[in-house]
């Protein structure tokens, strides 16, 4: 389901950078060029942006104001970016955070 | 080093108010800002505001924003983004964090508006992807055109939980339900109504038990609380819903200040750990003041006037203008502050269930524990009155600090008088236009224009309308009555929209005269698919 708001009652319609291509995991996704990098995630129907390290939790938007630092995910090979708060560009490489990287890593028993 | 007359820590509401003023009277200022853009909370806020004209009362929290930058822009206030400072130390030295680099400066006063951050109750569940703050949502769909979910439950019925529910549908999301643990609606009566009468239930003294999902938020369970806040066994209750909102309250985030060493103080009346200051946000460090909600939280209008408060209180304290001045420019500036905290929400009154309204009319318990008045209730307020011809139904039953209605009448049919929280009498001597411009004007869209002798055996009724798509002329659906029941069909018989209205739209409905003061809402679609 699209979860882009066309017109809003008050605001009108939404103003937007042009379109972009960036990649997720291994897909190629759309969004709009400024926009936060959670907001086109979330249009492209992405809920998940981490798993945590002891528990692989599933974290995703919290705060929507880069305070929580629950949405952070790997942007271009750098870990723990606020995805709420930074601006998508094209050709943007944005990978799922396993604790604090792109791969899962699994600790040996005993190690949390 | 670069050094300023004064730093503000933080661009939203008072930041900029703050700024405004001292740059008005002569001093160097900069204000600090961690984010990508200027105003804070303010750019999210759609809604009207409530107060009176002084605060910018009718006028969306978003245009607010505009005008502050406007005028910070026009005083010739710096203002710094992407900028988080990081440390406030002895003889006002402050450290900066832009990109990946940190920078040194100094400045002879220091002003920390720093704001407060959304508090959470954790529950089974509560970290899934799917709930998030209520503060968030608004920023997904207000700012950045995007719905945070399709079905909301939201927890939590302060102000902010009530209006957040609003513009959830307006944005085109479902509400399931708005839940609170205590045993009444915690924000204003005019705001729950809204939600009421569209048939948004309310859950009160119930809280979730548990979000469902396994990587994502796919339902809810809820049940209800005994007096030592435990569930009841057998009061479960469950909702599809992929998204749970939270607006539990708000923190004030006076980190700053206390590591600079301010003395502060535990106040959960003023929403947690706050710093102690004077009248004029002066803390116990000379020279370091606080404005907004870093030093308590409330709403944004009285942030933007403490705000103007210490800007003028720091341009004495370092000469600009003399204590004469500072006692003139701030004696206007106090009382509205005062004004804005009174009635039956201010913080003496927190908690408590006021029994009558200032004027001695029985408060609508209703409107406490269901989230609308019944007739029978309203009618007994001097804001609902029957007259020949069409004539203003004002259902606004609490002393909430507002007036806009008063100015907006062109003919003076509405009185509240000098005291702001006093409720509005509807004059019967005075003959109504029919103009709509108080429907538009009430930010709590608690005003109805009532015609009982609208055609024989129908009255038209006026209310206001702010959602997607808007119906037309013409338009068969249902009327909803308070609770938001369909209690009859009716016909839209005209829509008005004004640049004058600011997209509060006039929805004028036909229904049957004995449901003239009954429907409070149209919804339109088929009605055949319900009947």
């Amino acid at each position: 389901m699209n979860m882009r708001i066309k017109e809003h009652p008050i605001l009108g319609k939404i103003q937007k950078g042009p379109i972009v291509t960036f990649y997720y995991d291994d897909k190629e996704l759309e969004g709009y060029e400024g926009e936060p990098v959670a907001v086109a995630l979330r249009a492209a129907g992405v809920m998940v942006h981490r798993h945590t390290q002891k528990r692989l939790a599933p974290r995703g938007v919290f705060c929507a104001i880069g305070r929580c630092t629950d949405c952070v995910m790997v942007i271009d090979g750098k870990p723990n970016i606020r995805t709420c708060i930074t601006p998508l560009s094209a050709g943007m490489h944005v990978q799922t955070q396993y604790g604090t990287s792109a791969k899962f890593v699994k600790k040996a028993e005993g190690m949390e | 080093m670069k050094r300023y007359d004064l730093i503000i820590v933080g661009a939203g509401p008072s930041g900029l108010s703050a700024a405004i003023e001292a740059a008005k009277c002569g001093l160097k200022v900069t204000v600090f800002d961690e984010n990508t853009n200027p105003g804070g909370q303010l750019f999210k806020q759609v809604h009207k505001f409530f107060g009176s004209k002084e605060h910018k009362a009718k006028v969306r929290g978003f245009r607010i924003g505009y005008e502050l930058l406007e005028e910070a822009n026009k005083v010739g206030v710096e203002v710094v983004l992407n900028a988080t400072v990081a440390g406030l130390f002895q003889d006002k030295e402050v450290t900066v964090k832009i990109r990946d680099a940190i920078y040194h400066y100094k400045a002879d006063s220091v002003i920390v508006a720093t704001g407060a951050a959304e508090n959470t109750v954790p529950f089974a569940g509560w970290t899934l992807p799917g709930v998030l703050g209520a503060g968030a949502a608004q920023t997904m769909m207000n700012l950045h055109g995007i719905k945070p979910g399709n079905k909301v439950l939201m927890l939590g019925t302060g102000n902010v939980g009530l209006v957040v529910s609003y513009q959830l549908l307006q944005a085109g999301c479902e509400v399931a339900a708005l839940v609170d643990a205590g045993s009444k609606i915690g924000g204003y009566g005019v705001h729950a109504a809204k939600l009421a009468r569209m048939g948004v239930p309310f859950y009160l003294s119930h809280t979730i038990i548990e979000a469902e999902g396994i990587d994502h938020v796919t339902g809810v369970r809820i049940g209800e609380v005994d007096k030592s806040w435990n569930i009841i066994p057998g009061t479960e209750k469950h909702f599809a819903v992929d998204t749970i909102c939270m607006a539990v309250g708000l923190s004030p985030m006076a980190q700053l200040l206390n590591m600079a060493g301010a003395q502060m103080e535990e106040n959960p009346q003023k929403g947690g750990c706050v710093p102690i200051c004077n009248a004029y946000g002066e803390t116990s460090i000379e020279g370091v003041f606080v404005a907004g909600d870093v030093s308590g939280v409330e709403e944004a209008s009285s942030a933007m006037i403490e705000g103007r408060i210490a800007g003028v209180a720091v341009a004495e304290y370092l000469g600009f203008i003399n204590k004469k001045e500072l006692t003139d420019k701030v004696e206007q500036l106090e009382s509205a502050l005062d004004k804005l905290r009174q009635g039956m929400f201010a913080l003496e009154n927190r908690g408590k269930i006021l029994e009558k309204t200032e004027e001695g009319y029985d408060t609508s318990m209703n409107l406490l524990y269901k989230g609308f008045c019944t007739e029978a209730e309203a009618e007994k307020y001097p804001g609902v009155t029957k007259q020949v011809g069409v004539h203003a139904v004002i259902e606004c039953l609490q002393n909430i600090p507002c007036n806009p209605c008063q100015d907006a009448c062109p003919r003076h049919c509405i009185k509240i008088g000098q005291r702001i929280t006093s409720l509005p009498v509807v004059d019967k001597h005075k003959i109504c236009s029919g103009c709509g411009l108080c429907v538009a004007a009430c930010s709590g869209q608690a005003i109805f224009l009532v015609n009982e002798e609208y055609q024989d055996g129908y009255a038209s009724i006026t209310l206001p309308y702010e959602f997607l798509p808007l119906p037309s002329k013409g338009d068969i659906g249902w009327a909803l009555d308070r609770g938001g029941v369909n209690v009859c069909q009716s016909e839209v018989v005209s829509v008005k929209f004004s640049p004058a209205f600011d997209h509060t739209n006039l929805l004028t409905i036909k229904v049957p005269v004995e449901m003239a003061m009954k429907a409070r809402f149209f919804k339109g679609g088929s009605c055949h698919a319900q009947d």
